[in-house]
């Protein structure tokens, strides 16, 4: 009997309307789940070359084995496939959401689901109980994203969990999102589109069975040892905790009172959960951190229209299935249009800081219509589109502002973040190595202790200097430096890797940093390092699977390696790496500092071969492969590489 | 004594973690189960309201009434208990039951009630695990001659 997991994944074939099963374990011991299982499965089935709006591309939807039980934050589901939204080519990628649904497949008796092919006339797929069927979804086609849920609640009880697409997938918007419950989403990587392209309309679930766990006096134990640990430590720090402020949890399991969390309320007095960027939308000043001035780059201030507006904008955004992030990019970047005098693109008035045009402008995205025609296809294909049109200034605006191979700037130490030396310099290796924002999973392994850095710059170096002894064997991984800092992101990747497949949030794990009650706390404490070994004793307390914390940084980097290597058979290198480079040109908001071409090009040798990855292509090596027990693949990187010098030689 | 100690409900606090429902299972049946929990979470989504259906310990149980069998007794601390052993599956109790919180787990033919996590040290778990207090012990003592 396996703990943890459930045993089954689901076969779903569009095209045939075939179903099938096949078991979990021969990839639990590898790959254990979620978005490490979806890479291997991706790997053997998602044919090399193809676009993402190909019948053969394949929506993973991956839970992990933690996912269903009481382990803090853990009801969380992966979805991987090949992105829409990377750019310039379409890559494989993921994306990760909280809530109820993950749970609810495994109680159904499945720990993933993928499916592939293209029905020819819009489906949703219902599993209840072990079965799964499809059926007709044209009624429900064009219902936004929480309409379609209530439908589906109605037909299969208020307990069913959905996943759904909104009009936004249906119409093949780029940033189309996949719609959970009032606000999660597998939001950044365009797979709405994906689902759109294969008339996939929603997933409804609904089980009554359990997860059978290992150690369940442990889990509790853990579990309420953990509890403790209910308020961000580091908003206290600062001072930024609302003391009274309720907040809203957006997974099953989740016992934290998480500072990227608050309520709004809809016109109809119903409460409505944000998180994040949702935070950001519907608060006072929330969009006002686009503000950015330097290196010839100027970028206005967002705007807010004010908590009843903005409510009722997110919830249309959330309903139409759009990634909330567009608006940190696309309304900024329209203002300063207007502030150069450019009142109208290809005819269409442009009047950002108006709700109604705002408002009916997402309507235009969501549907192709208008402006929304350029705009769907993204900020930084919209620049390819009007370049000669538009003043060069705003061109370079755009694509500075989704710099990321088509994702927003994010913790990059430039728009929209502040992080200092060197947490940008971590966080732009990151972004070089992977095919989505990577920032979005690493707050806790790096990037936000930035925070303390801002706040006492003196105390933090000489607590981190002593962490890092500790945690990387040296003691200048968080000095202000451009040396050494590989091995932190690398670190902070593989950390990123298990989160998303045993899976749990990065807003809690890993604990890299003790939790803390006070500023006072903080400044009397020399030790801050917290409980890293948290995360496995939640996954031998599940599981009954005793791995050591090399053995699960060893399938991180296993799967981590995967990933890559379907980068480099989709035409990533080196090249569009280093392109990367005039972005951190730009100063860093909070100190001013920069790299030019040449030292950012030592940055990505620094990385690459930290990373067992070879200096001409930024591939993974033979050796880095054979010791992941990743053979089979090197034949197919040999053939890349050669393929990819006689393209150079040609040209 | 009698009614002496039952779990209060402030469902309006309720955030959905299910945290509750997962220990209870955790504890009761080793695994984590929402339809082998002792005590219900449910969300209203047109409403975004949640509702937590949990055992009042009432001081007259018409369940205890209502059972046929000697399967559901009020035991010595005053917490009303169904023994499964004795359960004849009839439904009777949670018929009766003014606040719905005799559950039914219908893949399994078992009928799940709380009974205050008895035996266990620190007292019901599902309060001791609940983030928002949301669930909480009332302490208030009625004693009564007996």
């Amino acid at each position: 009997m396996a703990f943890g997991w459930v045993g089954k994944i689901l076969d779903v074939d569009l095209t045939t309307r075939r179903i099938g099963t096949r078991d979990t374990m021969p990839y639990a011991r590898d790959y254990l789940g979620g978005r490490a299982l979806a890479s291997r499965i991706a790997w053997d089935e998602i044919p090399a070359g193809i676009d993402a709006y190909d019948p053969e591309n394949r929506v993973i939807i991956a839970t992990g084995p933690l996912t269903g039980t009481l382990a803090p934050t853990s009801g969380r589901t992966i979805m991987a496939a090949l992105s829409p939204r990377t750019y310039p080519l379409p890559w494989y990628t993921h994306s990760t959401l909280g809530g109820w649904f993950g749970a609810e497949l495994k109680y159904a008796g499945f720990d993933a689901i993928v499916i592939h092919g293209r029905a020819d006339s819009p489906l949703y797929l219902e599993v209840r109980d072990g079965e799964a069927r499809l059926i007709s979804a044209t009624g429900l086609w064009g219902l936004g994203a929480r309409e379609t849920q209530l439908v589906l609640k109605e037909r299969m009880g208020q307990q069913a969990q959905v996943l759904t697409i909104g009009p936004a997938g249906e119409n093949l918007v780029r940033f189309a999102t996949v719609q959970h419950s009032e606000e999660n989403a597998a939001g950044h990587s365009g797979f709405g589109a994906v689902w759109g392209s294969k008339n996939l309309k929603a997933v409804v679930v609904r089980g009554t069975g359990g997860v059978s766990v290992a150690n369940p006096d442990a889990l509790l134990r853990e579990v309420l040892q953990a509890g403790k640990f209910r308020i961000s430590p580091r908003a206290d720090i600062l001072g930024t905790r609302r003391k009274k402020e309720r907040r809203p949890i957006c997974t099953q399991a989740c016992t934290f009172n998480c500072f990227v969390s608050r309520y709004g309320r809809a016109a109809d007095g119903r409460l409505v959960p944000s998180q994040c960027v949702g935070q950001a939308w519907i608060s006072e000043g929330g969009l006002e951190i686009t503000e950015y001035t330097g290196g010839g780059v100027e970028v206005p201030l967002c705007k807010n229209f004010g908590p009843s507006k903005d409510v009722q904008l997110h919830q249309l955004c959330n309903g139409l299935g759009l990634d909330l992030w567009f608006r940190l990019v696309m309304q900024p970047w329209l203002i300063r249009c207007k502030q150069l005098g450019i009142n109208e693109i290809r005819g269409y008035l442009i009047e950002p800081e108006e709700v109604t045009w705002f408002e009916s402008f997402t309507y235009q995205l969501a549907r192709r219509e208008g402006l929304g025609k350029i705009f769907a296809e993204d900020l930084v294909r919209a620049m390819d589109e009007l370049e000669g049109e538009l003043p060069e200034e705003l061109i370079r605006l755009g694509r500075e502002l989704e710099f990321d191979f088509g994702f927003p700037a994010h913790r990059e130490g430039r728009l929209l973040d502040g992080e200092p030396l060197p947490f940008w310099v971590i966080s732009a290796m990151m972004h070089a190595g992977t095919s989505r924002d990577p920032t979005i999973g690493t707050h806790e392994s790096s990037l936000l202790h930035a925070e303390f850095f801002l706040a006492d710059e003196g105390l933090a170096r000489r607590q981190f200097r002593r962490l890092s002894e500790k945690v990387w064997g040296y003691p200048d991984a968080f000095e202000p430096t451009f040396e050494n800092k590989a091995p932190v992101a690398i670190w902070s990747q593989s950390q990123h890797m298990l989160i998303d497949s045993l899976p749990l949030c990065d807003f809690a794990f890993p604990q890299l940093v003790r939790p803390m009650e006070s500023r006072a706390e903080w400044e009397a404490t020399e030790d801050i390092l917290g409980d890293l070994d948290l995360g496995r004793r939640l996954f031998l307390a599940v599981t009954g699977v005793d791995l050591s914390w090399e053995d699960l940084m060893h399938v991180a980097e296993r799967a981590f390696t995967l990933e890559r290597a379907m980068l480099a058979r989709a035409g990533r290198s080196r090249k569009m790496e280093e392109a990367l480079a005039p972005h951190f040109e730009l100063p860093c908001r909070s100190d001013g500092t920069l790299i030019d071409k040449a030292g950012f090009s030592r940055l990505l040798d620094e990385y690459y071969s930290a990373s067992g990855w070879d200096l001409e292509f930024g591939w993974p090596q033979a050796h880095l492969l054979k010791s992941l027990g990743l053979e089979e693949v090197i034949p197919e990187l040999d053939e890349c590489r050669r393929e990819a010098r006689n393209g150079d030689l040609k040209a | 004594m009698s009614g002496s100690k039952r779990i209060e409900v402030t469902s309006n606090l309720c955030r959905d973690c299910q945290a509750c429902a997962l220990a209870c299972s955790l504890h009761h049946e080793g695994e984590c189960n929402l339809s082998l929990a002792r005590l219900l979470v449910s969300k209203d989504m047109a409403r975004y309201e949640f509702q937590i259906t949990i055992c009042q310990q009432c001081d007259s149980p018409d369940c205890i009434a209502a059972c046929p069998t000697t399967a559901m007794w009020r035991d010595e601390r005053g917490v009303v208990v169904l023994l499964e052993d004795e359960c004849i599956q009839c439904g009777a109790c949670a018929d009766r039951c003014p606040y719905h919180a005799i559950l039914h787990n219908e893949a399994q033919d078992r009928y799940l009630k709380c009974d205050l996590c008895t035996g266990r040290e620190g007292g019901p778990l599902c309060v001791e695990v609940c983030p928002v207090e949301a669930l909480t012990l009332s302490e208030a003592t009625i004693e009564v001659e007996t």
